[in-house]
């Protein structure tokens, strides 16, 4: 029998606990309320959806008692999530529930920022919009309207919504993600591959923090071949993460040196004619030009600049092409870290191709899929403006769809090419997502009209003309989705619950924008028809009734290797093999081979600020969960001992992190656990927003101290390029 | 020592792969959901471990949760009979005989019982038995991502559980309380 807590127990327990603080102490009294099994057997169903708190996508079974989700439970049917649920997952029910979620639509009532808001209805604030963007329209055009979201299912309608509006000002998230790792395998291979960690012997990581850092199915596969297979992981960070801690070899590698070390290794395995010869002549261009190219990059060299002994360096180059092809040196899922990431990301590309780790068992696998239905919907015309981003000339090998996020901030605030005078947000929180928050706000400020759709009033929302609150992914159906990978899985997200407050799904709010802007035509179709549409074609008996079921539909059988490997395969690169040397780079002006530029160190006493993420929360938007915020209940700065020693800080001491853009406090963490030149502090915290409670002035925010630098390559915030000072804060009462 | 009932009996126990715990707070999480447990109390949490000098440092992380023993020190020391023993050997507390003395919170050598405020009882860990009775694994056993704990009954010879206590070597906590407590660390 399941005991969730019924409103009357909740109402017991309220009264027991306002008599207990009458009579004392608790323990030895009799107790004064007892829980009784609700006499009334609840209605208990089970539904099949997807989990949404992070991008996984994890398959989730949800029970609901009486119209109420009470549990989430990890649902074994998907090859993906791989039958696990984690905390965040788990912790869902409590957003759902959460009491400061937004319960309707808004309108900004105050200035900018001030917090008043009046309660309007979904017409009005539909109405007040689409009139403000209809102004904009008319006074700078569709593209003076900017459009930026976060990945998400029912992020295509969005993102179709600004396209049919005309404006080409659509940023998502990618330049703040993984773009530079994309577009290096993109100008390598061709293609974003997986990695499949399920059968490597060797794996070797760059601060791809994957223990904290959660990715199906990475993550289990990765326990599961390191503990139980005694594959060996090596693992480079300046921080001794949970990682460095499961990691057979861990090593505090300089920060910023990641390619000296890829170049030494692919020195190593090329002087000792350790790289697959065959893969390498068949397949690979440019080889004799990398050969050339790392001929200088001895290990000792190396050493001088990643800390990391040669003699190690030279051992695991060795290892490494030995147990090729199941080895891999893992790309990871996260936010570029300098100037030159792209370079450095193409340089782990270049070394699992010359070892012959592509497309078999256990080594760097290009994605299988699963292909949908599409809905025909009536076409729109493309926008015909110039991007705000200026993408094309600044950087012209990057997906143009997504956009640079930090070069369109600077040009929207500086006016060039044109001035952009609108901002819709999707899902997303610029204000925590983007460095430099004060830079953020500025823009945000500089707006005419800002609107924001999400499910909780965000540090963004906060600062907007009109929240129209989204529906949390237990209360709607989205549309299908393929997830690609070695095992490719299609997900349905569906209904669980009806909607808690006033909310509604993205597609509803989209259809009732586009209704008032007369695009009403380009969104004719309900959630439904899209849905079977996408299923029609599904290799299984009634799709729709099977996705419903089970919420997952993956194909049987064991993953398919080599289909690349065929004789007279094309590689999707302009010269059809797998590219050590691009020309397509050496015509944009960039390395057409990956070179090593020393990075820039902090000046004296100064730190250089790393990022992370842990566990219990995604990225800053789950801060405000009562389940994660007790494990996790806030943020420090992790400050080795030895500066901290010289700088008078011990544990708890509250200090002030100051870089050229800003300065926060929060208290220190002393710990062995970080390189005595960097200090770190994680995400989502001090949270401007006073509607998320539990987040808002807890903590410190890392994007106030962050400054803009972006990958050279791709437009990727580059967010390890910041230079802090640390110093305790003497309490005003001690100058007294 | 457990009594062994026969070929059909039924002792369920839990053991912990602690190499594989990544400290992601699944199962702390997921047990919340499942058992409605307020906030700031826990029936199960993970046990951290720090040391070495930089650059050598060392972290482990050890899940713990009641360990329904063989001999549980709790169930003795109840005064109402609240605290007691099912026959497949999972330790509960009978709600509506509880008193709230406390006496089994200080017998428990695991710190695995408190005071529920909001209930006014005392609370633990129940292997989730609403979970097992109707076939399932408890919460925190299915939802871990690495898979560290292995569910199962003792007394089958073909249980999962079985076959990794008689493959691997495995230890018991404070096993000098003389309590036989049977959550099993794999080593």
């Amino acid at each position: 029998m399941r005991r969730g807590v019924t409103r009357r127990q909740v109402m017991a327990g309220a009264a027991a606990v306002a008599a207990s603080a009458a009579l004392g102490p608790q323990l030895g009294c009799a107790p004064l309320a007892r829980r009784r099994r609700a006499a009334v057997a609840a209605e208990v169903r089970e539904v099949a959806t997807a989990c949404e708190v992070c991008p996984n996508k994890c398959a989730v079974l949800a029970v609901v008692e009486n119209g109420r989700v009470t549990k989430l439970n990890p649902n074994p049917a998907s090859p993906k999530s791989r039958g696990m649920l984690c905390a965040r997952g788990n912790a869902a029910i409590q957003a759902l529930y959460d009491p400061d979620r937004v319960k309707g639509p808004l309108i900004r009532a105050g200035a900018r920022g001030e917090g008043k808001w009046r309660e309007v209805s979904w017409d009005e604030a539909l109405d007040f919009t689409a009139q403000r963007l209809q102004e904009i329209r008319e006074k700078y055009g569709p593209e003076g309207v900017m459009f930026s979201s976060t990945e998400g299912f029912q992020e295509e309608f969005f993102k179709n919504f600004a396209l049919a509006f005309g404006s080409p000002n659509l940023l998502r998230h990618p330049t703040l993600c993984l773009a530079s790792v994309n577009l290096a395998y993109s100008m390598t291979f061709g293609t974003v591959p997986s990695f499949d960690l399920l059968n490597a012997r060797y794996v070797i990581m760059s601060g791809a923090n994957r223990f904290e850092s959660i990715i199906t199915p990475d993550t289990m596969d990765l326990i599961d071949g390191t503990m139980n297979r005694k594959a060996k992981l090596v693992y480079l960070d300046p921080r001794f993460t949970v990682t460095a801690a499961k990691a057979d070899e861990w090593y505090p590698i300089r920060p910023g040196t990641d390619l000296a070390f890829i170049l030494a290794m692919l020195h190593v395995i090329i002087r000792e004619q350790r790289y697959d010869k065959e893969f390498v002549t068949t397949r690979c261009l440019g080889f004799e030009e990398l050969a050339a190219h790392v001929e200088s990059c001895t290990p000792q060299w190396a050493e001088g600049e990643t800390e990391i002994p040669a003699r190690d360096i030279t051992r695991i180059a060795r290892e490494f092409a030995d147990v090729a092809p199941r080895a891999v040196y893992y790309a990871g899922r996260r936010s570029s870290w300098y100037v030159n990431d792209f370079q450095m990301r193409r340089g782990q590309a270049i070394l699992n191709a010359i070892v012959g780790s592509w497309d078999r068992e256990g080594g760097v696998v290009p994605n299988s899929r699963i292909p949908l239905g599409e809905l025909l919907v009536l076409p729109w015309d493309d926008p015909t403006a110039p991007r705000v981003d200026e993408i094309d000339s600044r950087f012209p090998l990057a997906a143009r769809g997504d956009g640079a996020f930090l070069q369109a901030r600077d040009n929207v605030l500086s006016g060039t090419p044109y001035p952009v005078k609108g901002w819709m947000v999707y899902k997303q929180d610029p204000m925590n997502a983007l460095p430099d928050r004060g830079k953020t706000r500025r823009m945000l400020e500089a707006m005419d009209f800002v609107a924001v759709i999400d499910t909780q009033m965000s540090d963004t929302a906060w600062f907007a003309d009109v929240v129209l609150p989204e529906s949390m992914y237990l209360e709607r159906t989205d549309p299908l989705h393929m997830l690609p990978g070695i095992w490719p899985v299609v997900v349905l997200r569906q209904q669980v619950v009806t909607p808690v407050h006033d909310t509604r799904p993205n597609l509803e709010i989209i259809q009732g924008l586009a209704k008032r802007l007369g695009l009403g035509d380009y969104f004719d179709y309900t959630i439904e028809e899209w849905i079977a549409e996408q299923a029609a074609e599904l290799p299984v008996e009634n799709p729709l009734e099977y996705l419903k079921k089970h919420g997952v539909f993956a194909l049987e059988g064991a993953p398919f290797y080599g289909k690349t490997l065929a004789p007279g395969y094309r590689f999707l690169t302009r010269s059809g093999k797998v590219e050590l040397v691009s020309a397509r780079l050496a015509e944009a002006g960039h390395d057409p081979l990956p070179v090593y530029h020393p990075p820039t160190q902090p000046p004296q006493g100064a730190f250089r600020m790393v990022l992370g993420r842990k566990a219990t929360h995604t990225h800053a938007a789950t801060t405000n969960n009562p389940w994660l915020i007790e494990q996790t209940p806030t943020n420090d700065l992790w400050i080795h001992p030895e500066p901290a020693g010289r700088l008078g800080i011990a544990s708890g001491d509250l200090v002030e992190l100051a870089s050229e853009v800003g300065h926060v406090r929060l208290p220190a963490r002393v710990t062995p656990e970080i390189r005595p030149d960097c200090v770190f502090m994680l995400h989502g915290f001090g949270k401007i927003s006073p509607w998320l409670r539990r987040a808002h002035g807890n903590g410190a925010c890392d994007a106030d101290v962050l400054v803009t630098a972006w990958d050279r390559v791709s437009g990727n915030a580059a967010f390890h390029e910041t230079f802090v000072t640390v110093r305790k804060v003497v309490e005003e009462a001690s100058h007294a | 020592m457990r009594k062994r009932l026969g070929l059909n009996s039924t002792r369920w126990a839990l053991a912990f792969d602690t190499r594989k715990c990544i400290n992601c707070k699944a199962c702390v999480v997921a047990c919340k959901a499942e058992n409605g447990v307020p906030m700031g109390k826990f029936r199960n949490r993970i046990n951290e471990e720090r040391g070495g000098h930089y650059p050598h440092l060392r972290a482990s992380f050890e899940p713990e949760q009641c360990h329904h023993c063989g001999s549980p020190s709790c169930v003795r020391v109840c005064p109402t009979g609240a605290s007691y023993q099912r026959e497949d050997g999972l330790v509960l507390v009978r709600t509506e005989d509880c008193i709230g003395c406390g006496y089994c919170i200080i017998a428990c050598p695991y710190d695995a019982r408190f005071f529920n405020p909001e209930t006014r009882v005392v609370d633990k860990c129940t292997m989730c038995a609403h979970r097992v009775d109707a076939g399932r694994e408890p919460a925190c056993v299915e939802t871990c991502p690495s898979r560290v704990r292995t569910f199962g009954n003792l007394d089958d010879p073909a249980s999962e559980l079985r076959r990794l206590l008689d493959s691997r070597r495995a230890y018991v906590k404070k096993p000098q309380t003389g309590n036989d407590p049977q959550g099993w660390y794999l080593v």
